[in-house]
């Protein structure tokens, strides 16, 4: 990661290479959430600057996936707002957060095998030409287009975008999805443990998507317990405990030691 | 499943900027998924023109070409239906209802033909309608929805003829549109018909956005919805397909008899899904071919004649089709060639 190799800052936030002076992409603002009366999320604001890799970690049942899911419209929060671009936001759909160029990336949910790379690739966003009824797919044009976005964002691997997914290894899907978001010109990033059942070569792979995903300036949230790959991508770390944020830890502030002994103690 | 075993190994090849890579002429041909079935199909054709004198005669090409086009009509729109992940039972029992209801109002009441023909295949959507609403609003396995379907369309069918026969003694446009014979060829109309259909179809399915949303539908239901497909509408539209071809295959079978039996369509449901299992279709959803089906179809025709025509008893047709399903489906599973989609 050249980009981010200077020396930890003595101060959190204001020091850092990545620009916060203008509106972070994504700002969560005191917000609380309740499933009926269990509270699980209490005042929790988070923000996510552009170009920056965010790590959201905590133990099981910490609130990462609720928050996820506040992040990507599938939740209303309680109470508190949400801010996306400077501007107050509140999502109907995921499909509203999607509109908005909030990706989601899901372990499961980002590919579908039996279709070729290109087909995947405009899924959903696919380039037609309109004949009456008809939707027809501009096959050369989506063909032409998928293949240089992987080409340039860094698939190298892949041959043909004719291969079916399911050629793909699990990280190379991931990175198709993370270069999907980059080339539909997504703002905001999340990842829910990326890395999951991952081999170590894969996971370096998918870290690397993460690292050209934030050169492009896009902000990511990363969700993930493993610490030995959230630390070396994230530029600052929220951890998060039984719904609260107990720390917030700029990039080499914090140990790998350190930050596991942090989410392993119990309050 | 599992990316792991299945990963080939890809030669890491220099991307050369936006240049599309082309696929050589043998990796086309080896991914044309109606290569296994057609050969087959040929297979079985010099089969029986070897053991048999009088295969390539008019008689026995007009009962096979009709019997397959029949099939394979039903079999188109079950084969996008089975695409998108979805079964559909009631598909024979449509194939008696909709040429029943059109012989009723149009035979028995006068109405005119057309009107009633309009009419018929109207309510064939609406079976589908409620196949896919039912399917899809309560998330219940389209096993059970069709099934039900089936009962009710049968019970529907035994009130509305009960045990009698419909026939159409004078010819009537709609008729001969449907059911007329090609000139003095041995062909019927179902078969120009099947290919106008299947054409359609092989180009909704490789061309179109819809084509590409039913294949994810049915590849990855979860992921297609995440990428915005709007899955459930694409399920409802494959239902409602599925049941306007069968009952329009019914009623070319009609045409083409010029009779109506509550029994017509018999097993069409399960000949449906074998054609399409035979010409490649996944049980499972997300891969399939319309000309698969359509050799699917052919295939199941051109067995069900050619063993009367050597001698074999007629009720050992659907005895040797059984094992032959099965052999094929092990043989699919073995190859893995249900991991992948050629449209």
């Amino acid at each position: 990661m050249p980009l981010h190799a200077q020396a930890p800052a003595p101060i959190p936030d204001k020091t850092h290479v990545i620009d916060r002076s203008g509106e972070p992409v994504f700002e969560l603002r005191s917000v609380s959430h309740s499933y009926g009366r269990n509270k699980v999320i209490f005042d929790v604001s988070l923000a996510v600057w552009p170009g920056e890799v965010v790590g959201l970690v905590g133990d099981n049942g910490a609130g990462k996936s609720t928050l996820l899911k506040i992040f990507a419209g599938y939740q209303h929060p309680t109470s508190g707002t949400l801010r996306f671009m400077g501007k107050d936001v509140r999502f109907a759909t995921p499909a509203d957060a999607r509109a908005m160029g909030i990706e989601a990336v899901y372990q499961d949910l980002a590919i579908v095998d039996q279709l070729s790379l290109w087909r995947n690739f405009f899924l959903g966003k696919e380039i037609v030409r309109t004949i009456g009824p008809l939707h027809v797919l501009e096959r050369q044009r989506m063909r032409r287009e998928a293949q240089q976005a992987i080409s340039e964002l860094g698939l190298t691997r892949v041959r043909s975008v004719e291969e079916p997914v399911w050629t793909l290894s699990g990280g190379e899907r991931q990175s198709v999805a993370i270069t999907r978001a980059m080339h539909f010109g997504a703002k905001l990033l999340m990842l829910d443990e990326p890395t999951a059942a991952l081999s170590v070569r894969e996971t370096r792979n998918v870290l690397a998507s993460i690292g050209r995903a934030r050169d492009h300036g896009l902000g990511v949230l990363y969700i993930d317990h493993n610490m030995n790959h959230v630390l070396p991508v994230a530029d600052r770390i929220v951890l998060l405990e039984l719904g609260r944020v107990v720390r917030v830890m700029d990039r080499g502030e914090v140990s790998l030691e350190e930050l596991q002994d942090l989410i392993a103690r119990r309050p | 499943m599992d990316s792991d075993t299945s990963q080939k190994p890809i030669s890491a090849t220099p991307s050369a900027g936006s240049r599309v890579q082309r696929r050589s002429f043998a990796e086309i041909l080896l991914n044309v998924r109606e290569l296994a079935p057609g050969l087959g199909l040929a297979a079985v054709v010099l089969f029986f023109t070897l053991q048999t004198r009088n295969f390539w005669s008019p008689q026995t090409m007009t009962a096979i070409s009709t019997i397959a086009s029949t099939i394979a009509i039903v079999s188109i729109g079950v084969t996008m239906l089975m695409i998108c992940g979805e079964f559909d039972l009631s598909v024979g029992q449509n194939f008696a209802f909709t040429p029943i209801i059109w012989a009723i109002l149009f035979v028995t009441n006068g109405m005119n033909e057309w009107l009633a023909l309009a009419v018929a295949l109207a309510l064939a959507i609406c079976v589908g309608m409620v196949n896919g609403l039912v399917t899809t609003i309560f998330g219940i396995p389209s096993f059970i929805t069709t099934l039900g379907m089936f009962f009710v369309l049968q019970g529907l069918n035994n009130l509305l003829i009960s045990g009698h026969q419909l026939i159409m003694f004078d010819p009537s446009s709609a008729i001969s549109l449907l059911g007329a014979r090609i000139g003095t060829t041995p062909f019927y109309m179902p078969l120009v018909w099947m290919f106008i259909i299947a054409g359609a179809f092989w180009f909704v399915l490789a061309r179109l956005r819809y084509g590409n949303w039913t294949f994810a539908t049915g590849g990855r239901v979860g992921p297609a919805k995440a990428m915005g497909v709007p899955t459930g509408r694409v399920k409802r539209t494959n239902f409602i397909l599925s049941a306007f071809f069968a009952g329009l295959a019914g009623c070319m079978q009609f045409a083409y008899l010029r009779g109506v039996t509550q029994g017509q369509g018999q097993n069409y449901e399960l000949l449906a899904i074998t054609a399409a299992v035979l010409g490649g279709t996944s049980l499972f959803g997300g891969t399939g071919t319309i000309w698969g089906s359509v050799i699917g179809a052919f295939l199941l025709a051109t067995i069900q004649i050619g063993l009367v025509l050597i001698g074999v008893p007629g009720s050992f047709y659907v005895t040797f089709i059984g094992v032959m399903l099965v052999i094929v489906v092990i043989a699919n599973v073995r190859l893995g060639r249900f991991g992948t989609n050629q449209a």
